[in-house]
């Protein structure tokens, strides 16, 4: 894994890599609140049907997680669970932030028991704006991070900018 | 009141656990189990902590808060129709039915009466919510238990219920849609039509369901007799809807303290109950309300007066000096608001009665005594949305 | 009083700009006004001093305000003498205006919430009330459909009062959430730890004089009305440019 993390792998070897870590994103599912249920929508619902994109919605456990999407409201009591359940996930490892109560707080941004913005507990790849986003733009965020980790250098994964879909 | 033998026996169950737990604490044997407070057999982030006496539970102790966001302290800091934006996130489900009283405790301080047009169509639009939200909870059921087809089956019917809501409000989660005074717009053209339709198909889930699930002889061993409550532990703990209508109590708001500004007196349906009070028959009178509920809706489709769908209200809405109490049967059971108002802009204490949080706190009482994968089915079959714990 | 006929019905029609009155309703509504009278005589009766005031509003509902000695004692007349067996809620009342006004919904609330010195009298609401701290509670009868809200004074000095688990189980949650919310013990609730708030939380939400950090450290950020259009912003210096 040295040799990888380094950068120093051959072209097409990353390429290859990069592929099969695109199409086999483990992603587990971290209901939070409102948007937890769009979530669902969109993992669980024969209507949108994530895994056509290659994502995998059922660890059970964040160790066998790539990509996981957190979806609504954390709060300053759940806040040290999340970082706690992040922690645990095997590198590499991505973060979706869903809905405007992830990103920023949302319509809870004077609350006194709310995190403003899941990025000052844990780095966030890819932010899905709306209240609750609808499955759709969901999809198009896993999207999104799929295109970027397909072309991602593995020695500069954490330079980039978030994606912020919309 | 009478009680039966399953009754009977859910006491005994308890103090035998009470006893179990004296003994615990003279011996410090046992084990404490901790779900959560993210754990998919919780549906949200409910914390679960239970001490275990082998498989047996002798104590069981929800502990929630994960998802409080402070509703009633935000709310006295926003102006009357900026609440009803944030208590939609109340119960995510069923997110209409979370205006719906808050809106007719206003109105009621501000004596204003919605046109008729629009009660109806606030009605209707308050059943749909209850379609959508119910219909979850027999997907999610289903998923609790291992049964993971009735899940797909329930997002893919539910999704018919989200495209009327959204075509009616533009909203497919968080309509917001109710105002002081009537509704923000109209149906659209072909709407009556298409809702029809989803009714259709929501009954045929419906017969799925049964098939698929209540006739089930796995769903029926785990879930007939286990979880049983008596009615007076149910109304001592303050649970409604279905959970305490699965108790064999006869009441349900709509018919029987149905606040106006709703017209459910325009439709004709049954209110089911259930003697037994176990887990089955929560689940049962459930499936039960899904099936009146669509025929309600269908009823009420029939009958939208003609007129206008919105009262004349003053642009900047100021509510008159008052208290005021409206609760109404949401799809988790009896929804209330507590208005104060001090004739201000913004409510001056809104109090939120929420069904799931009264409706949870008779766990520590319903599982002492069973086994582990029990609490699992008494948890999914009191339902609970954690929004409408915490609020 | 306009109608329509739809679907072999009669619905009627109704704006609120031409009231109509109704004479049907006129008569349900006093009929539960004497159901609410016979209600609040019988509590009167059965509790004896414990009554302090009573206030009905016809049609509608029933307050009771009660001494807070024997809160405990109106639950367990409540349900076991008076048929109200069903528990809604228990909570409280902060009635101190915020001292805050409306919280910065706009600057003019941050210029009159800062100069304004002098506190606003308390003013508290139906049936009165003498403190600032006042409980809340509702009871249901669920076999005669009637309701009771029942207050207490809660003097500032002993914010305590006795607990109702011992009638209703499902007090013990509300009692933990009214005790982290605003303060308030209750006598013989053993339980009274953090329901909602993690432990390390400091100060009791629901006050009045508890403030929204959010809002003191930047005023709200939706008050668009006050904002000038981007456009006619720009049409408005061009024209001043033109005019000199």
């Amino acid at each position: 894994m040295g040799l990888v993390e380094s950068g120093k792998l051959p072209k097409p070897l990353t390429q290859l890599l990069s592929l099969s870590r695109k199409y086999s994103l483990w992603v587990y599912q971290w209901g939070l609140a409102c948007c937890a249920i769009e979530m669902g929508s969109a993992f669980a619902s024969p209507r949108y049907d994530v895994m056509r994109l290659g994502v995998i919605p059922f660890p059970a456990s964040p160790r066998q997680a790539d990509l996981v999407v957190i979806s609504g409201t954390v709060t300053d009591k759940m806040a040290p669970a999340v970082k706690r359940l992040y922690d645990q996930m095997p590198d590499p490892k991505y973060v979706i932030s869903m809905g405007s109560c992830a990103n920023c707080g949302g319509p809870y941004w004077d609350s006194y028991s709310v995190t403003k913005g899941v990025d000052q507990i844990i780095p966030v790849d890819v932010y899905v704006p709306g209240c609750p986003p609808r499955p759709e733009a969901l999809l198009e965020g896993i999207v999104l991070l799929q295109e970027r980790i397909g072309r991602e250098d593995m020695a500069d994964r954490w330079k980039g900018d978030p994606i912020v879909v919309g | 009141m009478t009680v039966t033998d399953s009754q009977k026996m859910a006491y005994v169950a308890a103090q035998a656990a009470d006893a179990r737990v004296n003994l615990q604490f003279e011996t410090e044997d046992g084990m404490t189990l901790n779900m959560g407070p993210q754990h998919p057999a919780t549906h949200g982030t409910l914390r679960i902590v239970a001490q275990l006496d082998g498989e047996q539970v002798v104590r069981c102790e929800p502990i929630p808060g994960y998802m409080h966001r402070g509703y009633e302290k935000l709310c006295e800091v926003r102006t009357y129709p900026q609440v009803t934006t944030l208590i939609n996130r109340i119960d995510w489900l069923g997110s209409f039915a979370n205006e719906v009283p808050f809106i007719l405790a206003a109105e009621k301080l501000m004596d204003v009466e919605a046109p008729p047009r629009a009660q109806v169509i606030r009605t209707i639009l308050f059943e749909l919510s209850r379609l959508g939200n119910i219909s979850l909870f027999l997907g999610d059921l289903g998923i609790q238990l291992g049964g993971i087809t009735i899940g797909f089956y329930a997002f893919r019917d539910r999704e018919f219920v989200l495209n009327q809501i959204e075509a009616a409000t533009g909203g497919r989660f968080h309509p917001n849609f109710d105002r002081i005074g009537g509704l923000k717009d109209d149906l659209p053209k072909g709407w009556i039509a298409e809702t029809h339709l989803a009714m259709e198909r929501m009954r045929r889930l419906c017969d799925e369901f049964e098939e698929l699930v209540l006739g089930n002889e796995i769903f029926q061993a785990r879930t007939r007799g286990i979880g049983v409550i008596p009615t007076d532990i149910a109304t001592s703990y303050g649970m409604s809807g279905a959970n305490l209508r699965a108790t064999g109590v006869d009441w349900d708001l709509r018919r029987d303290a149905c606040p106006p500004g709703l017209s459910y007196d325009l439709a004709d349906w049954k209110v089911w109950t259930h003697p037994d009070g176990d887990s089955y028959a929560r689940t049962w009178i459930r499936l039960q309300e899904v099936r009146e509920s669509t025929h309600i809706v269908d009823q009420l489709l029939d009958s939208i007066p003609a007129g206008p769908i919105m009262a004349k209200v003053p642009r900047i809405i100021k509510v008159p000096e008052g208290e005021a109490w409206v609760a109404t049967e949401n799809p988790l059971g009896e929804m209330g608001y507590y208005v104060v108002s001090k004739g201000d802009l913004v409510p001056f204490r809104v109090k939120i009665r929420s069904a799931s949080f009264n409706n949870i706190s008779v766990v520590p009482w319903v599982t002492r005594g069973v086994f582990v994968p029990d609490v699992i089915t008494i948890l999914a079959s009191l339902y609970f949305i954690l929004g409408d714990i915490d609020r | 009083m306009r109608t329509w006929l739809t679907a072999g019905r009669v619905i009627r029609l109704s704006s609120a700009d031409t009231p109509t009155t109704e004479s049907s309703e006129d008569v349900v509504e006093a009929v539960r006004d004497e159901r609410r009278e016979a209600l609040a005589e019988r509590l009167t009766t059965v509790l004896g001093d414990a009554v302090v005031e009573t206030h009905i509003r016809p049609g509608d509902d029933l307050w009771v305000r009660v001494n807070r000695e024997a809160w405990a004692e109106v639950a367990e007349a409540s349900r076991n003498r008076l048929g109200l067996r069903f528990f809604d809620f228990l909570s409280a009342i902060d009635w101190l205006p915020s001292p805050f006004g409306r919280d910065m919904d706009a600057q003019e609330d941050l210029d009159a919430g800062a100069s304004s010195s002098e506190p606003a009298p308390i003013v508290t609401g139906y049936a009165g009330g003498d403190t600032r701290f006042q409980l809340l509670a509702r009871l249901f009868d669920i076999d005669e459909h009637i309701g009771v809200t029942f207050k207490a004074d809660l003097p500032d000095e002993d914010l305590s009062a006795p607990t109702w688990t011992g009638t209703f189980l499902g007090a013990e949650w509300h009692e933990r959430e009214t005790w982290e919310m605003f303060g308030i013990s209750f006598t013989g609730n053993r339980n009274l730890v953090h329901l909602y708030l993690p432990g390390a939380f400091e100060g009791n939400p629901l006050r009045k004089d508890f403030p929204l950090l959010a809002r003191r450290v930047k005023p709200w950020p939706g008050i668009v009305d006050v904002e000038p259009m981007p456009g006619a912003d720009e049409e408005a210096d061009g024209d001043e440019a033109g005019a000199s």
